[in-house]
């Protein structure tokens, strides 16, 4: 069984170092902004400096997983759908507006996905896997899907995570290919996976692509898991689905739009199932019509 | 479980097709020159001398997209030929790329820079999973689609993905390689890093300056023997080794004593069980670069020690195709297997005087080739090995 043995969120929620986040969850209004700790806290303010929301958010919320963890991380797997965005448009509009021979090289190293993994195992001086997964809205969950396969392979403490910022550019795609009229926001949400007994277990993840049935989706996941839809406590969607759970909420309400959002809502379903008396819950992220997540948590009893 | 090798497809510079990139190396010739488009002008760079319409055109192509996703497709197209499609084997497409569809978006942000109408629809192909849903749509494959974004080392990465899946039984067989086309957000980061030579590269050479870019793809296809079974392809070679680890020294540099290189090759050959005297022949990551290729050579002499196997990069064929890399090397492993070739590092004059190690400087046939290590290093110290074998 594979146990979340710590867990960190930045996100437009009060959620940094709080013991559960599932009370004080408030629905997001309008222009919202990113809750960011004191980041002098976790990065030397030298470099603080030169690093993007993204790379600091992920860079705060994975140093404050690895002080709640004994052990250093035998595996790191990272998440992100768009990257470091603020840098990849840095370094496009300087090369194209300047010379080529006068480029400052800083946005360029910073603009690839694996920085967020790379950062971290620079900050953490960890050797160990390292992977950057990309898959649009279910990045998240690949990312999950990997770590799970490492817990597995007998991995004992894995950081999966992911992160997302937004940029102002991204307003110009609403209507175009962007379909939501959500806020775009940013956020980074980590977790350790391992074997030592917590009081939350993850059960299964999956992804599918092209267009799907989320209903027979859900049946054909829950069978797999031997579960029946009545007794899934919680369902966390993106996007409205009739189902015949408990309780259901849509967890953009309080996450805004970012791809990678699933992450924050692993970490709503965590802390449901710690402060409640409840036992399982379900993440369906059908944020897009043509990539599907399904993720299953659950209380462990001990 | 055994994981077997069932296909193989690749384009890059130096052919457009397997067949035409082992004709390639056999000839000793390299694909790399004076680059073809407006970005490349100023560079020696392994351009693929196809625009996207006639790339899409000869390869009767379907799906728009980027250019990454065009040569993605194309390559993963040849390794996936012949396979039976079935329901019941459950296949994945996992792609490693850097950058994705940044060939379409740097077009359009242009427009936006210049305050010129811009088709906002185009940015639909940034993605770097749209990269690899465009690919999987070519295949029509929708189960299981991931990309992996680790700079240089993404294809390796990709490849090791599928593996590890594969023998927990979360798919049975899987699409896995790389796929990069060559943009000029790229040529000008790599610019910025003063890590270009102006001449041909020279891997593994003293006087070497740096790497050449380049653009393609590479895949192959993995499947477990069940997998086999019901699909009735045949294994032309077996995955056996694979490890990631971390360098963590610097961000775009690679630690002098190789450390995150060493675990890597020490880690896939305990994966593979065997033991590094059984290695017949390495294909380096050699991007040659001064500081790749000496932390590397370090490395190669922390795992091999005196017994030092034939090695050589390929990159002065091809160029350096960042996240294809480990793709295109992939299928160049098991084509020295199956045609008992060394491949040479060609323009190799002089050992790096730290290390002295020398490598294959001329084509070698005849040779009998059981199993190649092939390395894959990244930005952010993302170092990759994999092992292939008969």
């Amino acid at each position: 069984m594979i146990f979340v043995q710590a867990l960190s969120s930045i996100s437009h929620q009060n959620s940094f170092q709080k013991d559960s986040i599932w009370k004080e969850l408030t629905a997001l209004e309008a222009n919202s902004v990113c809750e960011s700790p004191d980041y002098k806290q976790y990065i030397p303010a030298n470099a603080l400096r030169r690093l993007s929301p993204v790379l600091r958010m992920a860079l705060a919320a994975a140093q404050d997983c690895q002080s709640k963890v004994e052990g250093e991380f035998d595996a790191i797997s990272v998440g992100t759908a768009l990257g470091c965005l603020k840098d990849t448009e840095k370094f496009l509009t300087t090369f194209l507006t300047t010379s080529a021979d006068t480029l400052s090289p800083t946005a360029f190293i910073q603009s690839t996905h694996n920085t967020i993994g790379g950062q971290i195992s620079l900050a953490l001086g960890n050797h160990a896997y390292n992977m950057t997964h990309t898959q649009n809205s279910v990045s998240f969950e690949v990312a999950l899907i990997d770590a799970l396969l490492c817990a597995k392979d007998g991995k004992s403490n894995v950081l999966v995570g992911a992160a997302d910022e937004a940029i102002d550019f991204l307003e110009g795609l609403r209507g175009e290919i962007i379909h939501s009229d959500r806020q775009f926001t940013s956020g980074a949400s980590f977790f350790v996976l391992g074997p030592q007994e917590k009081s939350v277990k993850v059960i299964d993840c999956d992804i599918e692509f092209g267009p799907y049935s989320v209903h027979q989706s859900i049946d054909q996941f829950l069978i797999k898991n031997n579960v029946s839809i009545n007794q899934i406590d919680l369902v966390l969607f993106a996007e409205n689905v009739e189902i015949l759970a408990k309780k259901s909420l849509n967890y953009q309400d309080y996450t805004g739009l970012h791809y990678s959002s699933s992450a924050f809502a692993f970490h709503i379903g965590h802390d449901f199932l710690k402060s409640t008396n409840s036992s399982k819950v379900l993440i369906v992220n059908n944020q897009s019509d043509k990539r599907l997540g399904l993720t299953l948590i659950e209380k462990h009893e001990a | 479980m055994e994981l077997f090798v069932t296909g193989y497809g690749a384009i890059s510079c130096i052919g457009n097709n397997v067949q035409e990139i082992l004709h390639a190396l056999k000839s000793e010739k390299t694909g790399i020159q004076k680059g073809q488009q407006p970005h490349s002008e100023r560079y020696l760079v392994g351009e693929v001398l196809l625009s996207n319409e006639e790339l899409m055109r000869k390869f009767e192509l379907k799906t728009i997209g980027s250019r990454t996703g065009i040569l993605g497709a194309i390559a993963a197209k040849e390794a996936f030929q012949g396979h039976k499609r079935d329901a019941s084997i459950r296949t994945a497409v996992i792609s490693g790329t850097s950058v994705g569809g940044m060939d379409v978006s740097e077009k359009e942000y242009r427009n936006h820079i210049d305050n010129s109408p811009q088709n906002m629809r185009n940015y639909a192909h940034h993605s770097s999973g749209n990269s690899s849903e465009q690919i999987a749509e070519e295949l029509g494959i929708t189960g299981f689609i991931n990309t992996i974004s680790t700079a240089c080392s993404s294809a390796a990465n990709a490849i090791m993905m599928g593996a590890r899946m594969i023998q927990q039984g979360k798919i049975d067989r899987a699409i896995v390689g790389g796929t990069d086309g060559l943009s000029a957000f790229t040529i000008n980061g790599f610019k910025s890093l003063m890590i270009f030579d102006e001449e041909w590269c020279r891997p593994f050479d003293e006087s070497r300056k740096g790497l050449n870019l380049g653009e393609g793809a590479g895949f192959i296809v993995l499947e477990s023997k069940e997998s086999m079974q019901k699909s009735g392809s045949v294994s032309i070679a077996r995955l056996r080794g694979w490890s990631n680890a971390s360098d963590a020294y610097h961000q775009t540099a690679s630690s002098p004593e190789g450390h995150g290189a060493t675990l890597s090759m020490k880690e896939a050959l305990s994966v593979a069980g065997m033991q590094a005297s059984e290695i017949d022949y390495i294909n380096a990551h050699g991007t040659a670069t001064p500081n790749n290729d000496l932390s590397e050579s370090q490395a190669i002499i922390n795992v091999f020690g005196k017994n030092i196997p034939p090695f050589s990069s390929t990159k002065a064929y091809t160029g350096h195709t960042l996240a294809a890399s480990g793709g295109i090397e992939a299928v160049i492993a098991i084509l020295a297997i199956q045609n008992g070739c060394l491949f040479p590092n060609l323009n190799h004059r002089n050992v790096i005087e730290e290390t002295k190690l020398e490598p294959i400087k001329s084509l070698k046939e005849g040779a009998e080739i059981n199993a190649v290590l092939s390395n894959s290093f990244g930005f952010g110290g993302n170092n990759s090995t994999i092992i292939i074998s008969k």
